[in-house]
């Protein structure tokens, strides 16, 4: 709450005194963001989709990233995997709570996020832990050619308890999209193995009705089943300031992510 | 894939076979047991504005209160911010920058004020611990007794967009009430500078009506104006599994933070429904 002026030491301020928990208070800082680095486009590589299949789904996309690295400047998010599936299965049977859970899974992404890097060290792109995001990707984008980073924001033991269950909902493509938004950046592509949102998962259920544009509160509304990208992202999306829309492609299709990222209508849109 | 999976559990196969969004995955996860990683630990969350920037007044009686508990009573100290995160925040606004990256210069202030307390505990051999040394709490708690940390939970530039405005909704009571969630930890104690929650902010309202104690389920129905607590921390008590109360007592009051410690109802106490009554 608010504070006794009387004794104490005051910095003045147009927020000095005032309680940041009053909803006036807070109502009063809606301003203008500016973006800080607009150019740059957010791609995240799913660790299911697309890193737990190996040389015969990755490599080709690899070498459509490389081929559209003179036209588009990007930076990398990579998602974790199966292999955090099992240490879920084993830290549940443990007990463990969700921000142990979000601190071993984040280990997982880091992995696949090293290996992507190695694979694209030889054109320039370089590795970066979430320390590194925040003190030099602006420099280091300047003097490399790209960047990848762990998809996995770095919540570990701080995140937050989901709504049901204990599965950490922050995962890769949270952290991805918030790294869009941070930065203001041009677009955020998410790369999976299905052409984009369906009204059922498209796996077990062929017949599932394709979605190709919507709004994140219209789909949050539906509740839907299932989803190619974790709910929290369709949250997030609802409060953007500037990274308003979310494209998901089919990285398994050889020349979508160039369609993408030349804002081609390919995919699904979600847009806030 | 079946077949090869014989070390997993039932629900190891779901997670491994299945969407992890897939609604019914997560409800499986729900019936899982919890275990409490640090049982034994108190959070004590030392305020920023209400506690560090009066000085000397309030923080040496404070400090020695904390070293007096030492022998009984484990605690993980966590600081807020204060005048200088907003000073900062109403600039970085000013100049047109994200919520994220209000989040980093905020975050810098919650560790100048756990420095601080740091440097008036350091000859009781009290350390501070940055997040990524969290791994050696368990070390410095049963050698020393306490820790201090700073309370900003270490989102950075990954910290979520509020509803409104920019300021960044995840703050230091968030940080620590998420430190005392995941360790399973005895209690979760604030120390501000009022006795607990009024229905208004009493500085500005002095006749408002005092609540010592409420369902946390109560309080976001009745969508007060003004809180005692950041919203966020009401939203996750209200599904956490582990803490079941929060308590706010008032540190300018010599005594009252080793009555919460000891377990007694002084201050507010906002409780999960269901539980402790």
């Amino acid at each position: 709450m608010s504070f006794d002026h009387s004794k104490s030491q005051h910095v003045t301020s147009s927020l000095m005194r005032e309680s940041l928990v009053d909803k006036n208070v807070i109502a009063r800082t809606e301003a203008p963001v500016s973006s800080i680095l607009p150019d740059v486009n957010v791609i995240q590589i799913g660790g299911h989709s697309i890193m737990d299949r190996g040389r015969s789904a990755l490599l080709p996309l690899l070498e459509e990233i490389v081929a559209n690295q003179a036209k588009h400047r990007m930076i990398i998010g990579v998602g974790a995997g199966i292999r955090s599936r099992h240490i879920f299965s084993v830290g549940l049977d443990l007990g463990l709570p969700t921000g142990a859970l979000a601190a071993l899974s984040a280990k997982d992404s880091a992995q696949n996020a090293y290996m992507v890097s190695c694979l694209l060290a030889k054109h320039g792109f370089v590795y970066l832990e979430a320390p590194f995001v925040v003190q030099l990707l602006p420099a280091m984008l300047a003097a490399a050619r790209g960047a990848v980073f762990n998809g996995i924001p770095p919540y570990s033991l701080w995140e937050h308890p989901p709504l049901v269950g204990k599965l950490p909902p922050h995962g890769s493509d949270a952290g991805s999209y918030m790294v869009g938004e941070v930065f203001g950046a041009r677009s955020v592509i998410f790369i999976k193995d299905v052409d984009g949102l369906y009204a059922a998962d498209p796996k077990t259920d062929p017949e599932a009705e394709f979605i190709q544009q919507a709004r994140a509160q219209e789909i949050i509304d539906r509740k839907l089943r299932t989803l190619p990208i974790e709910p929290v992202v369709l949250d997030l999306l609802t409060r953007a300031k500037l990274a308003r829309s979310i494209r998901l492609i089919n990285g398994l299709t050889p020349g979508n992510l160039t369609r993408a990222l030349n804002g081609e209508s390919i995919g699904t849109l979600i847009q806030q | 894939m079946e077949d090869k999976n014989v070390l997993l559990t039932g629900l190891g196969k779901q997670l491994v076979l299945n969407s992890l969004t897939d609604a019914s995955v997560q409800k499986a996860t729900e019936d899982t047991p919890d275990f409490a990683i640090l049982p034994w630990v108190n959070v004590v969350k030392i305020g920023g504005q209400s506690i560090m920037d009066r000085g000397r007044s309030a923080v040496y009686p404070l400090v020695k209160e904390i070293v007096d508990n030492l022998p009984r009573h484990k605690m993980i100290l966590g600081t807020g911010a204060g005048t200088r995160a907003r000073h900062i925040y109403s600039l970085a606004i000013d100049l047109g920058l994200p919520t994220g990256v209000l989040t980093v210069l905020g975050t810098a202030v919650a560790w100048q004020n756990a420095q601080m307390l740091h440097y008036l505990l350091a000859q009781y051999g009290i350390p501070f611990v940055e997040p990524e040394g969290f791994s050696t709490l368990p070390h410095y708690l049963l050698e020393r007794g306490a820790v201090v940390c700073q309370g900003m939970p270490p989102y950075k530039l990954w910290e979520p967009n509020p509803v409104a405005g920019r300021i960044p909704p995840q703050r230091t009571d968030t940080g620590c009430f998420l430190i005392a969630e995941v360790f399973g930890a005895r209690k979760m104690i604030y120390v501000k500078d009022e006795d607990g929650l009024y229905a208004a902010d009493p500085k500005k309202h002095p006749s408002s009506e005092y609540i010592p104690r409420i369902s946390v389920e109560e309080l976001l129905t009745r969508d007060l104006e003004d809180l005692i607590v950041e919203r966020a921390v009401l939203e996750f008590l209200a599904r956490a599994r582990n803490i079941r109360e929060i308590q706010f007592v008032n540190g300018l009051k010599p005594g009252q933070l080793t009555a919460a410690l000891e377990g007694e109802p002084v201050g507010t106490i906002i409780y999960r429904n269901g539980d402790a009554e």
